[in-house]
C-alpha cells in the first residue's frame, strides 16, 4: 500500500463533498473566492484520478477500507474502471463549473448553486470509488437530493414539481434498487464487493435480484420506461442540465452496470437479450420524440437518453470489443453532449427563448457557439474524426460480435435517427433566416467552455490511442481477462 | 525511399488547409497561391510515388484498428488522379470563384477533401479507411453549405444519405470484424454466404452511395444548383467518384469471394442498369446546364458498376477504365459549365444559345467532352464503353440492351444541351467573352486527355488499369480496338439514331431546348415525369417521410408513458392517500385497536422467526 495514493483517493472523495460545504459562507465574502474555491474543489477531484492512472494502468488496485460493524465496511477502491470513470465525469464537471462563473453570476442563490454542484460531483466521486454497496446507495441518493434542488432552483412552482418528478421516479428506482442490494446481503452476508464477487464467483447471480437492481441503473440512467423525468428537467438552469445530462447522473446508472454486472458478478444468458432490447427501444421511442419536440433543451435530453441506449448495448452484449465500446462512449458522449447543453444554455441566454421554431440564423451572431455545437453534434453522430466515431463502431462491433442481427439492425436505425435530429437543431438554431434581431454571442468564459469541449471532441478521435489504451486495461481488469 | 513517405499524402494537404487558415486576409493573391502550391506539390508527390510499393503499420485502438497504410499500384493510381484533378480544378478556381468571399473556405474544404481521399485509399484498415472515408461527410457538408444562404439544406441532405450509407458501411466492417477475425484490408477474405452477404451489401451500400448511385444520388442535382461550381467538378465528378469505385472494386475483387453466378454479382448489375437509365431519363429533360450534367453523374456510375457487377475481365476493366475517363470528361463538361455560368451570367439553358462564337476554346473543350461521354469514337469514353458492352453482354443480353439504350438518351440529351446552349439565336444582349486563362488551361489539359486516352488506350490501359487486376487478367489486354465489330456497329447505329431524334425534335417545336419533349410528354411517360419533377420519387423524401412518421408514433408512445407518472401515478396516490385519510377519524378508541392489532402482528412474526 502506498499512502500518497490512498490520501489521494480519500481526498477525491472528500475534498468536494466536505468543502462544498464551505462554499455558501466564503459566498458571503467574496463571489469570486467561492467561484474559484468551487472549481478547485472539482479540480482536486479530477488531478487527484489523474494522478491514480498511472497505478491503476499498471493493473494496481488502490483501496482504503475502514472496518464497521454488521458488513457496513467503508471501502473506497481505486481500479482502472473507477479511475476512468472519475476522471471522465470531474473533467467535464470542471468545465462546466468554469462556464457556470459566466452563466449563473445574474441569478439568485448562487451559494446555494455551487454546494449543490460540488456536493454532487463529490459524492459522484464516492459513488465511483465505493467498494461497498451501502455506500454506493448512499452516495447515489446524495447525488439525488443534489439534483432535486438544482433542478427546481429557479423555484417556480412548475419548475418545483418537475424537480420533484425527477426526484421521485430515481429514489423510487433506488429503494428498488436497494431490495436488490438487501437480497445479495442476504445470499451472500455481505455488501462489501469483493466478498460478493468471491460467493458469486461460479454461479450466475439471481434473476430477481438483477431485475430489481436493473430498475434502479434504469431510472437513473434515464431508460424506458422510466426516463421522462429527464427532458422535464430541462427547467434547470443549463449547466445543471449539462452536468445531469451528459457528465454523470445518467452514466452513473451505467457506471454501476458496469461495476456490478460485470465486473462483480455474472449474468445469466437472458439478460444479453433482455438488457440490449430494453436499450433498443428506449434508442428507438427517445429519437423519435427528440424528431418532433420544439424545445432545444428537451431534444438534447431526448437525445441523451437515446444514447444512454448505445451504452447500455454495449455493456449488456459483454464481450469485450462491447464493453471498451461502451466505456468510451461515455467519456465522448460526455464531452459531447455537455457541449451540446452548454452552447444551448449560450443560445437560451442570448435569445430568451428555447422554442428552436423562434430561432435562425444564429451562425452569424454566434459563430463559436455555432461550431462548437456543430463539433460536439458531430461527435454525437459518430462522424470522424471526432471521438465518436471509435466508440460508436466499437459499440456496433460488440453487437455484430453477439450475433444478434436484430438488436444491431434496431441501433443502426437509431443511428440513422440521431443524424437527422441533431441536423434538425442544428439548421433551425443557426442557420436559415434570422427570426428576430440577432443575439449576441455568450460571454468570454462561455465561449471558451463549450470551444474547449469541442476541442476535447476531436482530440479525442485524434488521440484516440490514449483512452482506449486506459480503457482496455480496464476492460480486462473487470473481465478478468 | 523511406517508409515515412506513405504519410506525405496526407501531411501535404493537411499543411496547405492550415497554412490556408493562416492566410492574412488582405495578402493579394495569398490563398490563391497557398492552394495552388499545395495542391501542386500534392501533385509532385503522387507523381514520385507513383507505382512504388510501401507498407506502413502501428497499433492504434485496439481490436485489430491499427494505423496501417499500404501504397501499391492501384492506390497510387487514384491518388495521382486525384492530386491531377485537385491542381487543376484549383487553378480553375482561382479564376471562378476570384472575389467570392467564399474562397477561402473552398480552397480550405478542398484541401481537407484531398487529405481525406488520399488517407481513405492508403488505408489497409477498415476503420482507419472509414474514418477518412466518412471524414469526407464534413468537407461535403462545408463546400455545399457556402455555396448560397439556403444551400445548407440540400447540404443537410447530402449530409444524412451519405451519412446514413456510411453507418450501414460502418455496421459492415463490424460485422466483417466478427465473421473474418480481422479488418486488415489485404488480409479479408469472405464470402456471400449468410451473414457474409449482410457485411457485403453494408459495405457496398457505403460505396455505391459514394459514388454517387442510385437510390443515394438525390441530393447530387440539388447541389449542382445551390453548391459552389468547382465543388461539383471536384467531389461528385472526380474524387467521390473514384474513392467510390476504388471501393467497390477492393470489395467486389479482393475481399470477397464473388463467382459469376452470385447473386451478388447480379445484384450489382441490376443496380448499375437500373441507375443507367433512370438517371439518364431525368438528364435528358433537364433545362440547366448544371442540373443537367449532374443527372449524368449519376447515370455514368451505373456503367462502372455495371462493368465491375459482371466480374468478368473485360467487364471489370471496362468498369475501372470508365471510371478514369468519367472522372476527366465530367469534370471538364462542369468545368465548360462554370465558365458558361461566369462569362454568361447564367446556366438556365432558355436563356442561353450562340455563344459559342465568342467562346470558341469552351465550346471545343464542351464537344470533346460532350463526345466522351456520348461514347463517339475515338474519344476514351467510347472505348470504355465498348467493354463494358462487352462484358455486359457476356453476362446477359438485358443488361446490354440496358447499357445501349443508356448511351442513345446520353447522347440525345448532349445534342440537346450544346445546340441550346452553344448554337442558336444568341439571347441578350449582353457581350460574352471567352473565359480567362486560368480556367481554360484545366479544361484544356482535361480534353486533351480524353482524347490521348482514347486515341492511345494502350496508355492508360497497360499502365494504370490491367495491372491492378494482377493475376485475374491473364492473357487478357484489352488496349487497341474493340475486338468485337458487331458491337461496335451496333454503337454506330445507336448514335447516329440519336442524332436523327435530335434533329426531328428540333423540328418538330423548332427550338433545341425541347428536343427532348416527344419523350417528357409521352403518354403514361409524361404522368411518371411529372411525379418525378415533383419529387415524389426522392428516395430522401421519401425516407424523411417514413421517418417522421415513426418519430410520431414514438412521440405518442413517449407522452403515454408521461401520462402515467404526471396523471394515472399521481391520481392512484391521491386515491389511496384518500382512502387512507379517511380512516382518522379522531376517534380513540378506533387507534387503540389498530395500535393492538399491529403489535400482534409484529410479535406473530417474531415468535415465527425464533
Amino acid at each position: 500500500m502506498i499512502p500518497m495514493e490512498n490520501n489521494c483517493l480519500l481526498a477525491c472523495v472528500f475534498v468536494p463533498v466536505i468543502g462544498a460545504f464551505a462554499l455558501p459562507l466564503i459566498g458571503r465574502v467574496s463571489e469570486l473566492a467561492r467561484n474559484l474555491t468551487a472549481l478547485a474543489l472539482v479540480t482536486v477531484s479530477l488531478v487527484t484520478s489523474l494522478f491514480l492512472a498511472p497505478a491503476a494502468i499498471a493493473g494496481h488496485v488502490i483501496s482504503v477500507s475502514y472496518s464497521l460493524p454488521l458488513g457496513f465496511n467503508f471501502i473506497l477502491t481505486a481500479d482502472a474502471l473507477a479511475v476512468f470513470m472519475a476522471a471522465a465525469s470531474s473533467l467535464v464537471g470542471a468545465i462546466i463549473v468554469l462556464y457556470s462563473f459566466g452563466y449563473i453570476s445574474h441569478y439568485n442563490n448562487r451559494n446555494e448553486y455551487y454546494l449543490m454542484v460540488t456536493l454532487f460531483l463529490g459524492s459522484m466521486m464516492g459513488l465511483v470509488y465505493s467498494g461497498n454497496l451501502i455506500f454506493m446507495y448512499l452516495f447515489w441518493e446524495i447525488t439525488a437530493i443534489a439534483s432535486w434542488r438544482l433542478i427546481g432552483f429557479f423555484r417556480e412552482k412548475e419548475y418545483v414539481l418537475k424537480a420533484d418528478k425527477a426526484f421521485l421516479v430515481t429514489v423510487f428506482g433506488a429503494l428498488v434498487m436497494l431490495l436488490g442490494f438487501i437480497y445479495i446481503y442476504q445470499v451472500t452476508g455481505s455488501f462489501d464487493l469483493s466478498a460478493i464477487k468471491a460467493a458469486f464467483k461460479n454461479n450466475a447471480i439471481p434473476d430477481i435480484a438483477v431485475a430489481l437492481i436493473l430498475i434502479g441503473i434504469l431510472s437513473k440512467s434515464a431508460t424506458l420506461p422510466f426516463h421522462t423525468w429527464l427532458p422535464d428537467a430541462g427547467v434547470a438552469p443549463s449547466p445543471v442540465t449539462a452536468l445531469l445530462h451528459a457528465a454523470v447522473l445518467v452514466k452513473i446508472g451505467v457506471y454501476v452496470f458496469a461495476r456490478l454486472f460485470i465486473a462483480t458478478f455474472t449474468l445469466s444468458q437472458i439478460w444479453h437479450t433482455v438488457v440490449p432490447v430494453i436499450a433498443g427501444v428506449s434508442a428507438l421511442v427517445a429519437a423519435g420524440a427528440a424528431l418532433v419536440e420544439t424545445d432545444m433543451k428537451r431534444i438534447i435530453a431526448y437525445s441523451t437518453v437515446s444514447q444512454i441506449g448505445f451504452i447500455l448495448l454495449g455493456f449488456a452484449v459483454s464481450n469485450e470489443v462491447g464493453v471498451v465500446g461502451a466505456l468510451l462512449y461515455i467519456l465522448m458522449h460526455g464531452l459531447a453532449k455537455g457541449g451540446l447543453f452548454l452552447c444551448a444554455g449560450i443560445v437560451e441566454q442570448n435569445t430568451k427563448t428555447k422554442d428552436i421554431t423562434k430561432m435562425g440564423g444564429l451562425i452569424a451572431t454566434m459563430p463559436v457557439t455555432a461550431f462548437s455545437f456543430l463539433a460536439c453534434a458531430l461527435s454525437v453522430m459518430g462522424v470522424p474524426p471526432f471521438g465518436g466515431f471509435f466508440s460508436k463502431y466499437l459499440v456496433f462491433s460488440g453487437a455484430a460480435t453477439s450475433g444478434s442481427i436484430m438488436i444491431t439492425s434496431i441501433f443502426l436505425f437509431g443511428a440513422f435517427l440521431t443524424l437527422i435530429y441533431l441536423f434538425r437543431i442544428f439548421n433551425m438554431i443557426f442557420l436559415g433566416d434570422p427570426q428576430k434581431p440577432p443575439a449576441k454571442e455568450g460571454s468570454g468564459v462561455m465561449v471558451l467552455s463549450v470551444a474547449m469541449l469541442a476541442v476535447l471532441s476531436i482530440a479525442g478521435g485524434i488521440l484516440i490511442k490514449y483512452p482506449s489504451d486506459f480503457v482496455q486495461t480496464a476492460v480486462k481488469q473487470m473481465m478478468g481477462i | 525511399m523511406t517508409a515515412n513517405v506513405i504519410f506525405y499524402p496526407i501531411i501535404v494537404p493537411l499543411v496547405t488547409a492550415l497554412a490556408l487558415l493562416v492566410t492574412p486576409k488582405k495578402m493579394k493573391w495569398g490563398k490563391e497561391i497557398v492552394a495552388i502550391a499545395g495542391t501542386a506539390l500534392n501533385l509532385l508527390l503522387a507523381i514520385a510515388l507513383f507505382k512504388s510499393n510501401i507498407y506502413f503499420s502501428a497499433p492504434w485502438s485496439g481490436f485489430g484498428i491499427d494505423f496501417s497504410l499500404k501504397l501499391y499500384q492501384f492506390s497510387s493510381f487514384i491518388i495521382l488522379a486525384a492530386a491531377g484533378f485537385a491542381f487543376l480544378i484549383t487553378l480553375y478556381s482561382t479564376a471562378s470563384l476570384f472575389n467570392k468571399d467564399y474562397a477561402k473556405p473552398f480552397y480550405v474544404y478542398l484541401a481537407l477533401s484531398l487529405l481525406m481521399v488520399n488517407g481513405a485509399v492508403l488505408a489497409d484498415n477498415l476503420v482507419l479507411m472509414l474514418f477518412f472515408w466518412e471524414g469526407l461527410l464534413v468537407t461535403l457538408f462545408g463546400m455545399i453549405t457556402i455555396g448560397n444562404k439556403h444551400a445548407f439544406k440540400t447540404a443537410t441532405k447530402a449530409f444524412i444519405i451519405v451519412g446514413i450509407s456510411d453507418l450501414f458501411m460502418m455496421v459492415g466492417i463490424a460485422l466483417v470484424a466478427y465473421l473474418g477475425g480481422t479488418i486488415t484490408i489485404s488480409q479479408i477474405n469472405l464470402t456471400t454466404a449468410g451473414l457474409g452477404g449482410l457485411a457485403f451489401i453494408f459495405l457496398i451500400i457505403g460505396a455505391i452511395s459514394k459514388a454517387g448511385s442510385m437510390p443515394f444520388h438525390s441530393w447530387i442535382p440539388d447541389a449542382a444548383i445551390d453548391a459552389p461550381l468547382p465543388f461539383m467538378a471536384i467531389l461528385p465528378a472526380s474524387l467521390e467518384k473514384l474513392l467510390g469505385i476504388y471501393f467497390l472494386a477492393r470489395i467486389s475483387l479482393d475481399m470477397f469471394e464473388l463467382n459469376v453466378h452470385s447473386w451478388a454479382s447480379t445484384t450489382l448489375m441490376v443496380v448499375g442498369a437500373i441507375t443507367i437509365l433512370l438517371a439518364v431519363m431525368m438528364a435528358l429533360v433537364q433545362k440547366d446546364y448544371k442540373r443537367l450534367l449532374s443527372y449524368h453523374a449519376i447515370s455514368q456510375v451505373g456503367y462502372m458498376i455495371l462493368g465491375i457487377g459482371t466480374l468478368v475481365p473485360v467487364g471489370i476493366v471496362g468498369g475501372l477504365f470508365h471510371m478514369i475517363n468519367h472522372a476527366m470528361y465530367k469534370s471538364c463538361l462542369f468545368l465548360t459549365g462554370g465558365s458558361v455560368e461566369k462569362q454568361a451570367g447564367t446556366t438556365d439553358l432558355a436563356k442561353l444559345g450562340g455563344i459559342a462564337k465568342s467562346m470558341p476554346v469552351t465550346f471545343i473543350c464542351f464537344i470533346i467532352a460532350a463526345a466522351s461521354i456520348s461514347g463517339v469514337p475515338p474519344f476514351n469514353g467510347f472505348f470504355s464503353k465498348e467493354l463494358v458492352y462487352d462484358g455486359a453482354l457476356e453476362r446477359g443480353m438485358i443488361f446490354y440492351v440496358a447499357a445501349i439504350l443508356g448511351s442513345f438518351l446520353t447522347a440525345a440529351s448532349f445534342l440537346k444541351l450544346g445546340h441550346a446552349a452553344f448554337l442558336g439565336k444568341k439571347q441578350g444582349n449582353a457581350e460574352v467573352k471567352e473565359a480567362p486563362m486560368r480556367m481554360l488551361i484545366p479544361m484544356i489539359t482535361i480534353a486533351s486527355l480524353c482524347v490521348l486516352f482514347g486515341l492511345w488506350n494502350a496508355l492508360p490501359l497497360n499502365n494504370l488499369i490491367q495491372p491492378i487486376l494482377g493475376k485475374r487478367l491473364e492473357g487478357h489486354n484489352f488496349s487497341g480496338l474493340p475486338t468485337n465489330a458487331l458491337l461496335v456497329i451496333a454503337t454506330v447505329v445507336v448514335l447516329a439514331l440519336a442524332l436523327l431524334n435530335h434533329i426531328y425534335g428540333v423540328k418538330k417545336t423548332g427550338k433545341a431546348l425541347k428536343a427532348t419533349d416527344h419523350i417528357r410528354y409521352a403518354p403514361l411517360l409524361g404522368h411518371l415525369y411529372d411525379m418525378a419533377e415533383k419529387r415524389f420519387f426522392d428516395p430522401y423524401n421519401i425516407g424523411l417521410d417514413i421517418v417522421n412518421f415513426f418519430a410520431k408514433i414514438a412521440a405518442w408512445f413517449d407522452r403515454a408513458i408521461d401520462w402515467v407518472y404526471n396523471i394515472l401515478v399521481v391520481n392512484a396516490a391521491n386515491l389511496v392517500t384518500g382512502l387512507i385519510k379517511r380512516l382518522h377519524t379522531g376517534n380513540y378508541g378506533s387507534y387503540i385497536i389498530w395500535s393492538l392489532a399491529s403489535a400482534a402482528v409484529i410479535l406473530i412474526f417474531l415468535i415465527r422467526a425464533i
